[in-house]
């Protein structure tokens, strides 16, 4: 049980008892909850305590949240144009919620947020929903001429039907891969800890061998941090471009 | 969440060894729940505090960076206004003691030009005098051998003849 590679994604709750329930079901305190609670305060906390508006020579801390910042206000403007800016509290905090809980998970023995269908999915959802909100307040109903690309008249009705089957798709896409991806690297990296364990349990000549697992887990670990930075950059720059187009439907290219 | 569901729903305990937990269904209420109070707070707090704290640091620098370039700015053309006011002053001051030389050369030149020829007409002065001077002593000096020539002649006849001779007999008789 101790070696099942699943084991880490089990949401278990920390107090026994349920919190209160909403429309029946019973709300929990959960090992998951208390991850979401860190990653936000935390993030909140570096955020707002690293920077000082007078400093003129940034510290470590307040160039890195600076650096942040501006790495989501230059993503937005070269996805979306100057109009786009409106959405970066939205974009900001939905990559810094994604980012910190990929690193959050990166610590043994926490839990990764992320790893879960049920949080990718409601984000990306929250993100479809904010795009439709935008593209219909900004347009109208030309808003459904998204789904109709410049195209000779004869294959349109093939078109749209893609485009409505791409557009459906989206929040699935952008949920799965961000989930797909975190749960994929921290599955391989306790299935490879799994084979350290039994190897060195064998004993005898398998005992020395459990040294190659051990350093493929080094490299592993190391592609998990460049994948946890990079899955939430992917989200982030996803979201930007979906916003870019209810905002300028396909005129802007 | 299992226990939970291993005690209000049988058919989810068989879930609990061979489950998918990412797919356990029972949990999305709690994840929901706690997804929304944090992202919602995490979000506050970027759109009110660190948003617009970040963004007001970034702000303040690029002004403060802009203000001292443009007073750096500032300063250099100043300083390159003086030293071109320098350079015309220097210019002005050499181009004066230039002139200045050459005048004070010329006032100089025609001092010496001047004294030169004083000196000149004075020393042909003195050599005109002193040539009269040597002519007229060329002159007595041959009045002198005359009159030196008359006694002789007259000293001599009378030692000859014991006759007394005239001095104009003996300048006569001496002819020229």
């Amino acid at each position: 049980m101790a070696l099942n590679p699943m084991e880490q994604f089990t949401i278990k709750p920390l107090i026994a008892e349920p919190l209160f329930a909403i429309a029946g079901h019973p709300i929990y305190f959960t090992n998951q909850a208390l991850l979401m609670i860190i990653v936000v305060v935390a993030s909140s906390l570096f955020l707002t305590l690293a920077v000082k508006p007078g400093r003129l020579v940034p510290t470590r801390g307040q160039s890195m949240a600076e650096i942040s910042y501006e790495f989501v206000a230059n993503m937005i403007h070269t996805a979306t144009g100057e109009d786009g800016l409106k959405f970066f509290p939205f974009v900001f905090t939905l990559f810094m919620f994604v980012l910190c809980s990929n690193f959050f998970g990166m610590i043994p023995g926490s839990f990764t947020v992320t790893s879960q269908i049920a949080v990718t999915l409601a984000l990306a959802c929250l993100v479809m929903l904010i795009v439709i909100i935008t593209g219909f307040a900004k347009h109208g109903l030309r808003f459904f001429m998204l789904f109709v690309p410049k195209a000779p008249i004869y294959i349109l009705p093939l078109l749209v039907v893609i485009e409505l089957i791409s557009f459906c798709s989206r929040p699935i896409s952008l949920s799965v891969r961000l989930f797909a991806n975190m749960l994929a690297g921290h599955t391989l990296l306790a299935v490879f800890a799994g084979f350290v364990v039994s190897l060195g349990a064998a004993g005898g000549l398998l005992a020395p061998l459990s040294v190659a697992p051990l350093l493929l887990i080094v490299g592993i670990l190391l592609l998990e941090f460049l994948v946890a930075f990079l899955q939430a950059y992917v989200f982030a720059i996803l979201t930007c471009i979906y916003l870019n187009e209810a905002l300028h439907l396909h005129d802007h290219h | 969440m299992q226990e939970h569901a291993a005690t209000t729903e049988t058919t989810e305990a068989p879930k609990k060894e061979g489950g998918f937990p990412p797919f356990d269904t029972t949990t999305f209420p709690t994840q929901f729940f706690w997804l929304v109070v944090t992202f919602a707070f995490l979000f506050t707090v970027m759109w009110r505090l660190a948003g617009p704290k970040i963004n007001a640091a970034i702000t303040n620098r690029r002004g403060t960076i802009n203000g001292a370039i443009a007073e750096a700015s500032k300063a250099r053309a100043e300083a390159e206004a003086a030293q071109a006011g320098y350079e015309t002053a220097l210019a002005g001051a050499r181009s004066r003691g230039n002139a200045l030389a050459e005048e004070t050369r010329q006032k100089l030149n025609a001092e010496i030009a001047r004294a030169k020829a004083e000196a000149d007409s004075k020393a042909a002065d003195a050599m005109a005098a002193a040539e009269a001077r040597i002519a007229q002593t060329r002159e007595t000096a041959k009045g002198h051998v005359k009159t030196a020539a008359r006694d002789a002649a007259i000293a001599i006849v009378e030692r000859l003849t014991g006759d007394k001779v005239s001095a104009e007999d003996a300048t006569a008789a001496l002819g020229n």
